[in-house]
């Protein structure tokens, strides 16, 4: 990527999702992709069609549901809620992401102090 | 479970597209309004906004095409779509479709059978709980050749057994099959029964469908009280499925006896191939004559013994076991047990019984592998068939990999073609497995006890069905896929569907195919004719008498509880009665016939030369007859002289011998005057009075043995054969002798009553041996029509792609006649080759056969050319057709042609 923003790979995505939703409520769609970017202080940007089939896998995965609805401004949009089974999974995938990132941490840190 | 949960939703995305599709598009136009006010309100033009947002989005096609494939199942989609287009593709060619469908189904049929009557006799298990788990012992005399011997087991061994093996075994019971005579309701009829020792049921896991089942250590006492199981079945057609059957009393051979409950449904005791009515405690048993002993006598091996293995106990384990207990008992009980061995055999592997079912496996296994060769021919048919078509296809294939199909892609499309196709054989192959099974339990000989043949389709048949489809499908879709995948785009667009060279590479490859359907022919025809010549050799095989113009009548009229006194004045009666009737040369009477369903046989002792301390006394079959029997059955006497009415129970026991016992007992003496006795018996030696000529005794095709008689008078039997010389056609004096049996006893059920020429038909006769000759033969045939087949198609295809070449030969002088040898020489060399790899392979595949069909000999050679001659022969016929269409072939014709 030339530009410095980072693209999302998919793992990662869902994590946030799961996230956003856990934090923020039901939300549709946009609002989902909108606040990743926010809360990465613009540093990720979304490809928001990515972001689609994503909460189709997490859907059938029963992590979140759907509901259509209407949003602030009175436009008809699809809400995405976090069920139970999301919100366990989101502490699940949240503690392993933690240990995946302090051990890899780990492996970086001194490597960078030698440099 | 969520990757489940998924793959469900997934399966349900496949539905309803339309409406999930318009969803999506909602989704993503909200999304687009969204971001485009979000776009305004920061101050962009409406269409900046739009511009921006779509941008953002990124290729919304892309997107849905992703959402969609999350959605589905992309696999799944493309399958549904590669049959749909197959289906289309069949259906545009009906006519061939049919006939690669009916050749698969020939094939596959063929396999379908075959295994359904593997299956019924091999495979279906016991329908007890863990059937893996029962297993029998047969125990052995270590070098003896008893035929008897394999079976039996004596009570006392088994509770010994039982209690040695305790940690092995969980259970070990016995059985052993009678017949009766039953009356109930004022009704008498003949019943197959087991008498099973009290944990029978318990060990086998059996819940009584009604009433209760014998309980562990019932019956296992003499005079313990006679009870009666009905079996499911019988208690259906018996007794109506009446309910109140419980505590009903009813007579077993003039015996009482109280039915106490009914066996589950579907269990049919545990003698594979016949269906028992009757479940009875041991101690019935002991009350039968010379049986007084069944609890305490070592020797007395009478019962079949079965038993369960404990859970994770292995055969190997327990056949140590059963090696040290048998070593144990044979040191403990040397006169009884010594130089005995027990075997332990999985109950599967030993159908019906170990003696017998050590060869069932290898035969069965030798018709799954000839089945499996018609298959197999039948596929080479299809995938010739194919392979000439994806010529044809070529272009087709060829536009659609331009368009951007991958090559996996068109593999797999044209493999589901093939394989849509073998299922299509398959539906039609099962119809005509099920025709086929149906038709050979008809060509089944009716025997008394009914044999059970149940060759249903289960579940096993059709998995062995469907699988032998999908290999056939895979296997005959693999050429075209292959070269389907290999099409090379310019060659195939460039050459304009020319191919007169082009072709030439996939039609050595046709000849190749055609070559090995030539050879699995042959060894088919190889095998079919051993077959069929082992059954010409059993029918001429010498019988030792006269079967024809004789009629057996089976009746025992202990079974409505004559006395011996009774029994005796009923069959002198008879007899007279019977020889008074116009038609019979002559009547008499004996326990059994030769390959009958009964067969006596009991350990000897001769004078002067009692069996060493630690070796059995050899088993020796044998019959009682009366004075008749030699002249009625026409049983030669070599010496001596045969019985006669004085040799009565007042007189000295005598005994005539066969050749082979004389020459065995007493050899290099005159055996006349020498005397032996039953071992162990208290009774006195019996002096033979005459040698016969040896016979078939047994089974057809057993080796000469000893064989003995003895004179009814001084070896009461109850139920007796009697055997009628006829000069009339003696089925049709079956209505008089049985009326004068119902005249004499009005009671008395007629046990079997048939020609000897029908017993010689049946199981122990010749039944084997026609059974394979038929069943070989047939495959054999088809074997020859697919090859057949598959030649002319062959040289079809050739000649027509060579009409061209033949046009230009024929130009430049060629006649009619250098034509046809250009053809038959090409047929020709493809038809030897196949022989040639044919015979070679034959040879490997009946060398191994042996024991069961007659094996590679000077005869079997005949048989070996014969096949060949008989298979060249006909493919040259078939490879005649297609020569005499190239031999008009009209040069200007073919030179204008394309």
């Amino acid at each position: 990527m030339t530009n410095d923003k980072t693209d999302v790979w998919q793992g990662t995505l869902a994590l946030m999702v799961l996230k956003t939703l856990e934090m923020m409520g039901a939300m549709h769609g946009y609002g989902v992709a909108r606040r990743i970017e926010q809360t990465s202080g613009d540093l990720l940007s979304v490809n928001y069609g990515t972001l689609y089939p994503a909460l189709l896998k997490l859907e059938q995965e029963g992590f979140i549901a759907s509901e259509w609805g209407v949003s602030d401004n009175n436009r008809k949009a699809k809400f995405y809620k976090l069920t139970r089974a999301g919100k366990k999974q989101l502490e699940k995938e949240a503690l392993e992401w933690e240990q995946a990132t302090a051990i890899l941490a780990r492996f970086l840190t001194p490597g960078e102090a030698e440099r | 479970m969520s990757a489940v949960r998924a793959w469900f939703a997934r399966l349900g995305g496949l539905f309803g597209k339309g409406r999930r599709d318009r969803e999506l598009e909602a989704e993503i136009a909200s999304h687009l309004e969204l971001h485009m006010e979000d776009n305004i309100r920061a101050g962009m033009t409406p269409v900046e906004a739009r511009r921006q947002a779509i941008l953002k989005l990124g290729g919304i096609e892309q997107s849905k095409e992703s959402y969609r494939e999350r959605r589905g199942l992309p696999w799944l989609e493309t399958l549904v779509r590669d049959v749909r287009y197959g289906v289309r593709m069949l259906a545009k060619t009906p006519t061939l479709t049919f006939i690669l469908a009916i050749t698969l189904a020939l094939g596959i049929g063929v396999n379908a059978a075959i295994f359904s009557i593997v299956d019924s006799f091999l495979i279906r298990p016991l329908p007890v709980p863990h059937a893996q788990q029962i297993i029998r012992l047969a125990s052995h005399q270590i070098g003896g050749s008893a035929p008897l011997g394999a079976t039996a087991f004596s009570y006392p061994d088994l509770a010994d057994f039982r209690k040695q093996g305790a940690d092995t075994f969980s259970d070990l019971f016995v059985y052993q099959p009678f017949i009766a005579g039953l009356s109930a309701d004022g009704r008498a009829e003949q019943l197959l029964g087991s008498y099973v020792s009290g944990n029978y049921f318990s060990a086998l896991g059996l819940e009584p469908a009604l009433g209760r089942l014998l309980l562990p250590g019932e019956g296992e006492r003499p005079g313990d009280p006679p009870y009666l199981v009905l079996a499911y079945s019988y208690w259906q057609t018996r007794f109506g499925g009446d309910r109140n059957v419980i505590g009903k009393e009813v007579r077993l051979n003039g015996d009482p006896a109280t039915i106490i409950g009914v066996a589950p449904k579907g269990f049919r005791g545990t003698y594979s191939i016949l269906d028992m009515d009757a479940y009875l405690p041991l101690s019935m048993f002991a009350q039968g004559p010379e049986l007084g002993g069944l609890f305490t006598v070592r020797q007395m091996r009478t019962l079949r013994a079965m038993g369960r293995l404990k859970p994770g106990v292995s055969v190997a384990q327990a056949q140590s076991v059963a090696n040290v207990i048998a070593e144990r008992l044979a040191n403990q009980y040397a006169d009884a047990d010594k130089g005995i061995s027990v075997r332990v055999i999985p109950e599967l592997l030993s159908r019906p019984d170990p003696d017998v079912g050590r060869m069932v496996p290898a035969v069965a296994g030798l018709f799954l592998l000839l089945a499996a060769l018609v298959l197999l021919l039948a596929c080479l048919n299809v995938a010739n068939i194919l392979i000439a078509r994806a010529t044809v296809r070529e272009r087709e294939m060829a536009m659609r990999s331009a368009l951007g199909a991958g090559r996996l892609r068109l593999m797999r499309q044209v493999l589901t073609e093939a394989i849509l196709l073998a299922l299509l054989g398959a539906a039609a192959g099962a119809v005509l497995g099920v025709w086929a099974s149906g038709s050979i339990s008809s060509i089944l000989p009716k025997s008394n006890p009914p044999f059970h043949f149940d060759f249903r389709f289960d579940w096993r048949v059709f998995a062995y069905t469907l699988g032998a489809a999908l290999l056939a499908g895979f296997f005959v879709g693999l050429w075209p896929a292959l070269r389907a995948a290999r099409t090379n785009l310019s060659a195939v667009l460039h050459e304009g569907g020319r191919n007169d060279s082009a072709g030439a590479n996939r039609h050595r490859m046709r000849s190749g195919l055609v070559v090995v359907q030539v050879a699995g022919s042959l060894a088919l025809l190889v095998v079919a004719g051993l077959f069929v010549r082992s059954l010409g050799r059993a029918q001429q095989t010498y019988l030792g008498f006269d079967p024809t113009h004789l009629l057996n009548v089976i009746v025992d009229p202990h079974e409505i509880g004559y006395d011996e006194a009774r029994t005796n004045q009923f069959y002198r009666e008879i007899e007279e009665r019977v020889r008074a009737l116009p038609g019979v040369q002559s009547a008499s009477l004996a326990f059994n016939f030769p390959m009958g369903s009964f067969t006596n046989g009991r350990p000897i002792e001769v004078e002067g030369h009692p069996p060493p301390v630690g070796q059995q006394p050899p088993v020796v079959l044998f019959n009682q007859v009366d004075s008749a029997y030699f002249e009625t059955m026409r049983v030669p006497l070599l010496r001596g002289r045969a019985f006669v009415d004085s040799d009565d129970e007042a007189s000295p026991p005598v005994a005539i011998v066969n050749r082979t016992m004389a020459e065995k007992f007493w050899p290099g003496q005159d055996a006349i005057g020498k005397r032996f006795r039953v071992a162990g018996a208290a009774g006195g030696f019996a002096e033979i009075v005459g040698i016969a000529g040896n016979g078939q005794y047994m089974i057809m095709g057993e080796p000469p043995q000893p064989f003995f008689y003895l004179p009814l008078k001084q070896s009461y039997s109850s139920m007796r054969t009697l055997q009628i010389r006829s000069s009339v056609p003696p089925a049709s004096l079956l209505l008089e002798v049985q009326r004068e049996i119902r005249n004499l006893a009005p009671d008395l059920p007629v046990y079997d009553a048939e020609t000897m020429e029908q017993a010689l038909a049946g199981g122990n006769g010749y039944f084997v041996y026609r059974f394979g000759a038929t069943m070989a033969g047939a495959m054999g045939l088809v074997g020859l029509i697919l090859a057949v087949v598959g030649v002319y198609g062959v040289m079809s295809f050739s000649m027509a792609q060579r009409t061209r070449e033949i046009g230009i030969r024929m130009a430049l002088g060629a006649t009619g006649l250098d034509i046809l040898g250009v053809v038959l020489r090409e047929g020709f060399a493809i038809i030897l080759a196949g022989v040639a790899v044919g015979l070679v392979g034959a040879w490997a595949l009946t060398r191994g056969m042996g024991r069961f069909a007659a094996g590679p000999s000077r005869a079997g050679f005949l048989i070996f050319a014969g096949a060949a001659l008989v298979l060249t022969c006909v493919a040259l016929v078939a490879c005649w057709i297609p020569a005499r269409r190239a031999m008009r072939v009209d040069p200007m014709e073919a030179l204008r042609y394309e």
